[in-house]
């Protein structure tokens, strides 16, 4: 069966526990370094260079990026609305198809039979290209919240199930047999043992699977562009009047929505994980 | 035939599909008394980690009977009664220090055992200044200590330990033979210690079990008669290089019993 695990990788030996963590090559050079920011710099001065000379060329295949910048600024209250709209169907999405996701994980853990029952299911609604079966949610929810959330949960629920499956059974035999030799029941295993070491697997997956709920709620928008706005429903429109500066502008949104998400997640690690391998060099 | 002691009869544990189809553990029979230490030692496929693994409820045997002082491992086990330190430290990585030595009385609360306070246990492997650490900043001997701790806290009718200074450096191995022999003098617990190194049996034990493999047989059982406590002089004694020399002679006998001399012919 296909489990594809992301995140903490199952094949990383753990750390020598007798050696000194290495100090890290970069250790101490704060962003402000230039050896930090310069490569990524004078890299995105060249792509903006290259893009100004197409724009200028042919405004209908890349518009000015002043134009973009322009119209961001002019229009504040317009880009806000739309992407609360987007954000808040990728939300709704993330937090049913993840929730659900990360119930039924615990579930297979404990209780085989469904473990059997759920995976071929769950694995065959991995494969499907699910932004396909849109067109039909609309038809059956109309133009609302409904079908998007739908499309946007199913998206975001086979990575975090596969991951926390995965982390729920990623606990050292030794560290199960102390527990047996002390007759834990098996709530006391999964709340002493198997939740608290599934959280990175949880984390990791929750770093894949937000920025893909942005994704799946944008196809969805374009799909079902109806009364509701949008993100997805402006790009739509917009580039049905060849409008490209309020594309790339609610692009800008878009990728500004995901990086904070990202960075979201990545604090939420660093509270929380001081413990896990991943986090053990990156902490001060 | 008492209660207070352990006790091991017949035992036969088999594993399928194993290399030969021979037993891991072949009609075992072993005593152990009452508040002793017994080090398990013999080649690699002994089944001496079986046997600790059956004494400690893990493992089902297929023949035969364990009794812990009147016991079955799983009674003990439900009574808390036994400490088990694993190879591995196996400490969990989000609890610090103390929380990981007071573990075992946040688990299965229902039998309210009494235990040694973590103050007290902390200060008996010399953790007290580490408390607050968490395990990735230990060192390997820090870990093997705070899970010593952890499977002393209850205090156990028995300490089985499985290899449990195997990864460590030799400096550190020393220093925490003689810690675990300060810890258990006081403590006066039965103890079962598998190892494969022979000083660490001789200095640790009353008695070793020399086994042999294929299948996994008792072999010889050897009495260990130095002074107690043994302090730093009598680890380098002469007496223990003597007994030392008794154990390996007996592992030498124990290996080329255990081994048909078809199978030394590559198939």
């Amino acid at each position: 069966m296909n489990t594809e695990v992301i995140g903490p990788s199952a094949t990383a030996t753990p750390p020598d526990p007798e050696r000194a963590p290495t100090e890290r090559r970069f250790r101490g050079r704060s962003v402000f370094h230039p050896f930090v920011w310069l490569p990524t710099t004078v890299l995105l001065l060249i792509l903006g260079a290259g893009w100004t000379a197409v724009a200028e060329a042919h405004p209908y295949i890349l518009p000015r990026l002043g134009e973009v910048g322009r119209t961001l600024l002019e229009n504040p209250a317009l880009f806000l609305g739309n992407a609360w709209a987007t954000l808040s169907i990728a939300l709704t999405g993330v937090a049913v198809g993840a929730v659900s996701a990360f119930v039924l994980a615990v579930l297979m853990s404990e209780v085989p039979v469904v473990r059997r029952a759920l995976m071929p299911i769950a694995v065959v609604l991995n494969v499907t290209p699910v932004v396909a079966i849109t067109p039909a949610l609309v038809v059956a929810f109309g133009f609302g919240m409904a079908p998007k959330v739908i499309v946007t949960a199913i998206i975001t629920f086979f990575p975090v199930l596969i991951n926390v499956t995965t982390g729920l059974s990623s606990v050292p035999p030794t560290v199960l047999q102390v527990f047996q030799t002390l007759n834990a029941s098996r709530w006391e295993v999964l709340l002493r043992l198997r939740l608290p070491g599934s959280l990175p697997y949880t984390l990791a997956a929750l770093r894949v699977v937000l920025p893909l709920s942005v994704v799946g709620a944008v196809v969805a928008e374009f799909v079902a562009a109806g009364s509701s706005g949008g993100l997805g429903t402006m790009i739509r429109n917009s580039a049905s009047t060849a409008r490209l500066d309020f594309v790339y502008a609610a692009v800008t949104c878009l990728a500004a929505m995901g990086l904070t998400m990202l960075a979201l997640v990545t604090a939420i690690e660093h509270r929380v994980l001081f413990w896990h391998e991943s986090r053990r060099h990156s902490s001060g | 035939m008492t209660s207070d002691d352990i006790e091991i009869r017949h035992l036969t544990k088999r594993y399928r599909g194993g290399a030969y189809d021979r037993p891991a553990l072949q009609d075992i029979d072993l005593e152990i008394p009452h508040r002793r230490f017994v080090s398990l030692i013999g080649p690699s496929g002994c089944g001496k980690s079986t046997l600790l693994r059956v004494m400690a409820g893990l493992t089902v045997p297929d023949h035969g009977r364990v009794s812990l002082f009147g016991r079955t491992p799983r009674e003990m086990c439900r009574r808390k009664a036994i400490g088990l330190v694993p190879q591995t430290p196996a400490l969990l990585p989000w609890l610090n220090v103390r929380q990981n030595i007071a573990l075992p009385t946040l688990v299965n609360r229902r039998r309210g055992t009494s235990h040694e306070s973590t103050d007290d246990l902390l200060r008996a492997v010399g953790l007290e200044d580490s408390a607050h650490r968490y395990p990735h900043q230990l060192s390997g001997g820090m870990s093997q200590r705070v899970a010593i701790a952890r499977a002393l806290g209850l205090r156990p009718d028995v300490l089985l330990m499985d290899e449990p200074f195997s990864a460590l450096d030799e400096f550190t191995r020393e220093a925490l033979r003689m810690q675990l022999l300060e810890l258990w003098q006081r403590r006066a617990t039965t103890v079962v210690f598998v190892t494969h190194s022979v000083h660490e049996a001789v200095v640790l034990s009353d008695r070793i079990v020399v086994m042999s493999a294929r299948p996994g047989r008792i072999h010889d059982v050897l009495d260990v008669d130095l002074p107690r406590p043994r302090e730093r002089e009598v680890v380098s004694d002469s007496r223990t290089h003597e007994v030392e020399g008794r154990v390996r002679a007996s592992l030498r006998s124990a290996w080329s019993s255990g081994i048909n001399p078809t199978e030394l012919v590559a198939p």
